[in-house]
């Protein structure tokens, strides 16, 4: 300002003139900024508004035709236009319930290893390594499930489980054959797979933040490794936890290529684990190009609403816990 | 001292699973690791990358689906980057504690998650649908949608991660904050960001749903984004559900390639991240 | 340096204790007893080893790959840095107080029923009557009975420290360390703590890091002053602080650095 006084009149007017024009520019600039990224963020909400907006408009004529019994039939038959979602939200959620069954504790164990057990140089490679399981793509691991998975089930597994639990009563029904290879279990086992690295991941992150004093405190009363993660370091990290479980239960719901290959796609529910089923995924991606008909399209929309509803509301719960466990580990 | 032997055995078995289930683990990552290699090595000749997806019982290659997905995906990201690079800094910088960045953060996080064959019905419902067929914009609009959530995510967190100090001493010599932003803050984030874009190429390289009813798929070469185009993965699709061998090899070497692709894609990020925090 | 006496049973004997973080020498041949039901304090400036030499006494340095120690340290004769020492009986028969009270993501009753239950199995009469004992012991008790199956992390800092005192004690350990346990605590709650431990002293061996010089008139008997990594001098607490043999001793006490 003393400057500005100190030259001649008109110049400094001039130069006052021109700062005035940068602060304008400048602040217009700001506002142009601010709202653009305003309205990127609003756009993230608008997006998911949009999905479920248009999912429901698609499935308004499946919904008027059969209403809420569509869930609970197992008919089929676009050729008479009879259509029932319980094959396909049955598969979607016994093939998930059966990967996250293996998916957990197998993930949990490679979270402890990683986090207690290993030595200290192995624990970046194969802290990768596990990364790059959740890195395939997941058409790799249905072409590698239907050409080298399920012929090796079907020839050295299946054979011996179905004659082993031959006689005994539960497990023969839950077992029976005929050995295909493909099936409910071979989904299930293939999602366990690729969903084990997010429960090892979250878990790891979780577990870093039980305080190191606390873990000391049990190992100063003599517990053992075990005692101590059990004892102190899952209780301490149970909220997180099941976020991560919760996580990697919404994956396994929405998983589509994995498991069209695999399941068998066959539009019934039949008792036996390695008979061929179906998914709401699987039977959208096999279907919707070849579906004949306004109807049969909007019955396979409407399976995609219902799908996004249950995994929106899994990975919700997911959300909550993990910002619940976060504030804890910070507090 | 049995209750003491009964503890330490107990403590041994345990440890000993964990052993056994990372074993587990990693063994699965070696099978399908060793398959690609196996199956999808034989084919990768130069034919592969000249010749057109071929009817079933003759040769050809995979150039079409190559380069119909390096469109999509390219112009997928170009659709979805900025978009997400704005929003992650609206959350990071102008909003960061208001109510709405909270909002935004947690829809963002399930659509990081959600299916992404739902998001294909969703392209499907606004653009095919209107447009009366499949289209290669479309399902670049796809990959688009799905690449926004992973970069919002790691924008968001790499621009939190910048000194506020910086930010500061950047305001005090007078520069707007658009500026400060722009010109000092994203230099600052660079290789985070860079490596979420990267991150974000690796995650749709191998997505296939999304495609599957938008850009559908092309016997033909095209370049042409108003109609149906071709892509590795639905390639791989059609090909390995099918009775002919011959499709069927062309299948897993397409299945190498992508896979090839990601884990290069993964090693450059780690890479960079690596260095950033090196300095 | 000198002021051991031969006629007082030695609980511990360090001879020749060296430590080591990664390369560097943390700890210079160490030598010191700790006598048997007498309260023994460990002063000295921040850095000089104290905390660390606490921790070899239970091996809790044992956790972190890149610490390790070397020389003898004697528990009731017998040398606890062999690697065929049994860890955990090591842990059942020296326990430890931390800075920071540290219970368990458990009810009241359960942090010190889960200490109990580790090594004996009692019935449900009994491990009650265990852990009201602990509780009296650790004069929470009073405090406490109605609300034995609330979460102990709902406790005041105080009272969840002497909750670590009474879980520590109620395994029956022969030793005690305590690590400056009183340094996050107000001081109605120190004198409290402070109390116990002039109590505790009839059934235990203790060893108390502190930072604070009054606090460790006040506790021991005993008083070890060391700088740098060095023991400076060991002796009679009444006579460290009042006549101390080194200059550097005389001058920490003093105040002349700190």
């Amino acid at each position: 300002m003393a400057n500005i006084t100190a030259e001649g009149g008109a110049f400094a007017l001039e130069r006052a003139g021109q700062q005035a024009k940068v602060l304008r520019f400048f602040k217009l600039g700001d506002q142009a900024f601010h709202g653009l990224t305003l309205a990127a963020a609003v756009a993230i909400l608008v997006m998911l508004g949009g999905v479920m907006v248009s999912l429901l408009i698609g499935s308004l004529p499946a919904i008027r035709a059969f209403g809420l019994g569509f869930l609970f039939t197992q008919a089929w038959n676009p050729v008479t236009e009879r259509f029932g979602a319980m094959a396909p939200v049955y598969g979607t959620l016994i093939t998930s319930f059966i990967a996250m069954l293996i998916a957990v504790p197998v993930g949990l164990g490679i979270a402890v290893f990683l986090s207690e057990l290993c030595p200290e140089r192995l624990r970046r490679p194969i802290g990768i390594a596990v990364e790059l399981l959740a890195g395939i793509p997941s058409i790799i691991y249905g072409l590698w499930g239907l050409f080298i998975l399920a012929p090796f089930l079907q020839q050295y597994v299946q054979p011996y489980v179905i004659s082993a639990f031959g006689p005994i009563p539960i497990l023969s029904t839950l077992f029976a054959g005929p050995p295909f290879g493909i099936g409910m279990l071979t989904a299930g086992f293939i999602l366990a797979i690729m969903v084990l690295p997010f429960v090892t991941s979250i878990s790891r992150d979780v577990f870093s933040t039980v305080p190191p004093v606390l873990k000391e405190a049990a190992y100063g009363i003599g517990c053992t490794t075990w005692e101590v993660i059990t004892k102190v370091v899952i209780p301490y990290t149970r909220v997180g936890i099941t976020g991560g479980v919760m996580l990697g239960l919404g994956r396994a719901l929405g998983e589509t290529m994995a498991v069209t290959f695999v399941i068998g796609n066959a539009h019934k529910i039949s008792a036996s684990l390695f008979a061929p089923g179906t998914t709401i995924s699987a039977t959208i991606a096999n279907e919707f190009t070849e579906a004949v008909g306004d109807l049969y399209t909007s019955v396979l929309i409407e399976l995609g609403l219902i799908l996004f509803i249950i995994t929106f509301i899994v990975l919700a719960i997911a959300r909550f816990m993990l910002m619940q466990a976060e504030g804890n580990g910070k507090a | 001292m049995s209750l003491y032997t009964a503890r330490r055995r107990k403590n041994a078995i345990w440890i000993g699973l964990c052993y056994a289930a990372t074993a587990f683990g990693l063994s699965w990552l070696l099978f399908i690791l060793l398959a690609l290699l196996f199956q999808g090595i034989p084919g990768l000749m130069l034919d592969t990358f000249t010749q057109m997806t071929p009817p079933p019982g003759s040769a050809g290659g995979l150039l079409n689906a190559i380069v119909g997905s390096l469109i999509v995906t390219v112009l997928g990201v170009l659709i979805g980057t900025p978009l997400g690079l704005l929003a992650g800094t609206y959350m990071a910088e102008y909003g960061r504690h208001s109510r709405l960045s909270t909002v935004v953060r947690f829809i963002n996080d399930i659509l990081l998650s959600a299916p992404s064959i739902v998001i294909g019905l969703f392209v499907y419902q606004i653009l095919v649908a209107r447009m009366g067929h499949f289209s290669g914009i479309a399902g670049a609009l796809a990959l688009a949608i799905i690449v926004v959530p992973i970069v919002v995510r790691t924008t968001e967190d790499m621009l939190l991660l910048v000194p506020t100090t910086l930010a500061e001493a950047a305001s005090a010599l007078g520069l707007p904050r658009a500026l400060v932003i722009t010109k000092v803050i994203y230099k600052a984030a660079r290789a985070g960001l860079i490596t979420g874009v990267l991150l974000a190429i690796a995650r749709v390289s191998g997505e296939t749903a999304p495609l599957l009813f938008t850009a559908l798929n092309n016997q033909f070469f095209s370049t042409n984004l108003n109609a149906p185009m071709a892509s590795l993965p639905v390639v791989i699709f059609q090909f390995a559900l099918s009775p002919y061998k011959d499709w069927q090899g062309l299948a897993w070497t397409g299945a190498l390639l992508i896979t090839m692709t990601v884990l290069a894609l993964s090693i450059a990020a780690r890479v960079l991240s690596a260095r950033k925090t090196d300095k | 340096m000198s002021n051991f006496r031969h006629d007082l049973p030695q609980k511990l004997s360090i001879k020749n204790l060296q430590f080591f973080y990664g390369e560097s020498l943390a700890l210079k041949s160490i030598n010191m007893p700790l006598y048997s039901h007498k309260v023994t304090a460990l002063i000295g400036p921040s850095g000089c080893g104290k905390s660390t030499l606490l921790r070899v006494l239970n091996r809790m340095y044992d956790l972190y790959p890149k610490q390790r120690a070397e020389g003898e340290v004697l528990l009731d004769g017998k040398n606890i840095l062999e690697p065929t020492q049994d860890l955990n009986l090591l842990r059942a028969r020296v326990g430890m107080v931390f800075q920071k009270p540290t219970p368990f993501p458990m009810s009241i009753f359960d942090n010190i029923a889960f200490g109990i239950k580790l090594y004996e199995k009692l019935h449900k009469h009994e491990l009650e009557h265990r852990v009201e004992t602990a509780l009296k012991g650790a004069a929470l008790w009073n405090e406490v009975k109605d609300k034995l199956h609330t979460s102990g992390l709902a406790l005041s800092g105080g009272q969840q420290q002497r909750l670590c005192i009474a879980r520590t004690v109620a395994i029956h350990p022969e030793v005690i360390l305590f690590d400056e346990p009183c340094s996050a605590l107000d001081p109605i709650s120190t004198a409290k703590v402070e109390e116990l431990i002039d109590e505790l002293k009839e059934s235990y061996t203790i060893a108390i890091v502190t930072h604070n010089m009054q606090q460790a008139a006040r506790v021991s008997e005993y008083t070890a002053f060391m700088y740098l990594g060095e023991l400076i001098e060991f002796g009679l607490t009444s006579h460290i602080f009042t006549t101390p043999d080194q200059k550097q001793t005389q001058n920490y006490i003093t105040g002349r650095f700190g």
